[in-house]
């Protein structure tokens, strides 16, 4: 199947669960329990100005026009309006998008750039210290609560030797940006180390179970291909180990990190979700728990669809990607 | 309907295996003292004292700076009309009445962490066993039935994989509110049995007469999990309608119910209950990730522990650390036994782990 044909067959995949995730979203506001307007008025209006409120929202209408407003706002990016704040969903959630993607990528660099070495070192060093201290390192981490240790990190770096803030970040990542590309370099070292400074527990806190697992998928599946044949030809032609460990082997295994990375995102999102929520970082997650928290309604459904939606991307490209760099997978 | 061979090779890991036996001891230790908790536990886990508030945990000493008045032979000095103050460090030990401490309330940790066990394992155990009841059955039918009941189930699967797990718990826990709390009675405080034990080895006595089940975490869990359930039956069903025993069945007019249980789902079993042990794993953490935000009426939890200590993050550290260190350890327990049972029958199955 040809690439475009690949892209196609998945995006129109994709569109129909985008679609399921909006109905899901739509359904949950209709099944779940109490009044909006009970959000927006004191409790003693009289009922003409409570049939008022509901009129303006919209929610004397019938169902199925309700359904036909909330699906058809979406493509124009209308996701309604906040009931507490009365301030568009969308500009909230999309200035709550940039905090969210900043912590995931840096979350997915911490955990590649120390699982996959340590993977390598310990499948090379089979039943020795680095091995074990390795499969325990891993064994510990995914089974290890991002919360908690996101917690503890704050209880020992921040709070008993001040390596560390302990609170939200005040600056933005735009703004940290900004530091970044001004001429002047005084600033641009200020901005990195004080952006640094912000994001290391939070990145180590989502971090780590990736970091777990990463390691124990580089492991195994470096074991796995130095038992194949083809690593005893190659040595046996008499290439050097480097070359046959890190040029064939290594390029093998990381075909299947990446698949089960892929299927693994959804726990990366749902990781910022709560990483988020410890270290106070102005991202989708907090405004997901402050809105179901108030009863939000048209701020739940906002965030919900953004954070699905963008997961579903997600998973598409990294499906093309796959398919791409692994020829033994056609586009089917 | 579990084969000889299964558990030759089930035997022959655990040989092999010494992790896979810490797992079970582990995990066997944990659900012991979930069960009996009320004979086991030091105290209540809602007894208060404030006096003994923040008390540290043996082997460790609370040192508070206290400001207190300087005194010249007893009496007060003052300066300009002020108290004349001086700061001086307290020492507290622990105490063996309270071996993990006590919280910010003087709650004895030990205690709250085992009757937190009582809710993360019901929570693990009947949670799981819910996704499994629901996931095999649409997975089974699914799988054997093809066509129109497998695209409609399983494009349902996919838009319900669309939202990350703990995403569509803070959800659906939105819509479906705290109104599934239920209250079992304790068997142990009824029989009197917790009473007559504890007075005879000389523990306070007045445990708690009810264990409170958050219902609603338990249908959430079970929503958000079963379809790696349905995911792993469908599998499983689509190979084995093709098995010439099913055929069989069919040529001697088995109903397609008596052959869905009696001959496809026994011989589906393994996979299900290896991605069952992984489940518990990865809904305990679940579970205790939803107390920690504070959406579950569970009135013990060690997420929700977790979330209390953090306000004593300054002062008392163990109130957060060791009902952390209790998930911990559970669940590196249930991933060792997963994990043995995984390599042992090799069952080719894949899940969504941690939070």
């Amino acid at each position: 199947m040809s690439l475009a044909r690949f892209l196609t067959k998945r995006l129109l995949q994709g569109g129909f669960v985008v679609w399921g995730v909006v109905t899901v979203v739509f359904g949950l506001r209709v099944i779940a329990p109490g009044d909006p307007a009970n959000v927006l008025l004191p409790p003693d209006v009289g009922p003409e100005v409570r049939q008022q409120v509901i009129a303006d929202l919209g929610l004397d209408q019938p169902l199925h026009v309700q359904y036909w407003e909330f699906v058809s706002g979406i493509p124009t990016g209308d996701l309604g309006t906040s009931l507490t704040t009365g301030t568009l969903v969308s500009h909230r959630v999309a200035r709550s998008v940039p905090a969210t993607l900043e912590l995931a990528v840096a979350a997915t660099m911490v955990a590649v750039v120390i699982a996959i070495p340590l993977g390598v070192v310990s499948a090379t060093n089979r039943h020795e210290a680095p091995d074990y201290g390795a499969t325990l390192f891993s064994l510990v981490g995914i089974s290890t609560p991002n919360f908690w240790l996101g917690v503890m990190l704050i209880i020992i770096l921040s709070v008993q030797l001040n390596l560390f803030p302990t609170s939200q970040r005040a600056i933005g990542i735009p703004a940290i940006f900004d530091l970044l590309v001004s001429a002047k370099f005084a600033t641009a070292a200020d901005g990195f180390t004080t952006w640094l400074w912000y994001i290391t527990l939070p990145a180590i806190t989502l971090g780590t179970y990736f970091t777990a697992l990463i390691t124990r998928l580089t492991r195994s599946g470096m074991l796995d291909e130095l038992g194949k044949t083809y690593v005893r030809a190659s040595r046996a032609k008499g290439l050097p180990e480097s070359l046959v460990r890190y040029k064939h082997v290594l390029r093998n295994t990381l075909i299947p990190v990446i698949t089960v990375v892929g299927l693994q995102l959804g726990t990366l999102i749902g990781g910022a979700v709560i990483t988020e929520f410890v270290f106070d970082w102005p991202g989708l997650g907090q405004v997901l728990i402050n809105s179901i928290n108030a009863r939000d309604w048209p701020m739940v459904q906002g965030s919900l669809i953004v954070i699905s939606v963008g997961f579903v991307v997600v998973n598409i490209v990294v499906d093309t990607l796959y398919t791409y760099v692994n020829p033994r997978v056609g586009f089917d | 309907m579990i084969a000889p061979r299964t558990i030759r090779s089930l035997k022959r890991g655990l040989n092999r295996n010494v992790l896979a036996k810490v797992g079970i001891v582990v995990v066997v230790v944990v659900l012991l003292v979930a069960v009996f908790a009320p004979l086991v536990a030091p105290h209540k886990p809602s007894t208060q004292n404030l006096e003994n508030a923040r008390s540290p945990p043996l082997g460790f000493t609370k040192a508070t700076t206290e400001e207190v008045p300087v005194q010249d032979n007893g009496s007060v000095v003052f300066e300009d009309g002020q108290i004349v103050t001086e700061n001086r460090t307290v020492y507290e030990n622990a105490t063996m009445d309270h071996p993990l401490g006590t919280d910010g309330n003087g709650r004895d940790i030990l205690s709250r962490l085992i009757y937190g066990a009582r809710v993360s394992l019901l929570v693990g155990f009947l949670g799981t066993g819910l996704a499994m009841l629901v996931g095999v059955a649409v997975g089974l039918v699914a799988g054997f039935y093809r066509g129109k009941v497998d695209d409609v189930l399983m494009r349902s699967a996919d838009v319900m994989l669309a939202f990350p797990s703990i995403v569509l718990a803070i959800a659906l826990i939105g819509v479906l509110g705290d109104a599934l709390e239920q209250s079992i009675p304790d068997p142990f405080v009824q029989s009197g049995l917790a009473e007559a034990f504890r007075s005879a080895v000389g523990l306070p006595t007045g445990m708690p007469e009810s264990t409170v089940v958050p219902g609603t975490i338990i249908i959430v869990v079970a929503l958000v999990n079963w379809v790696w359930f349905a995911r792993v039956a469908r599998g499983e069903a689509l190979s084995l309608r093709e098995q010439s025993y099913v055929k069989a069945a069919r040529a001697l007019g088995a109903s397609d119910g008596t052959i869905l249980l009696r001959h496809v789902l026994p011989n589906a079993i393994t996979p299900i209950l290896v991605l069952g042990t992984i489940q518990i794993a990865a809904i305990i953490l679940l579970e205790s990730a939803l107390s920690f935000l504070g959406f579950s009426s569970a009135n013990v939890s060690w997420g929700f522990d977790i979330a209390l200590g953090r306000q004593y993050q300054s002062t008392a550290w163990w109130i957060a650390a060791m009902p952390g260190l209790a998930i911990v350890i559970t669940v590196v327990g249930l991933n060792l036994v997963g994990d043995w049972l995984r390599d042992a029958l090799d069952p080719g199955i894949e899940g969504e782990g941690g939070v």
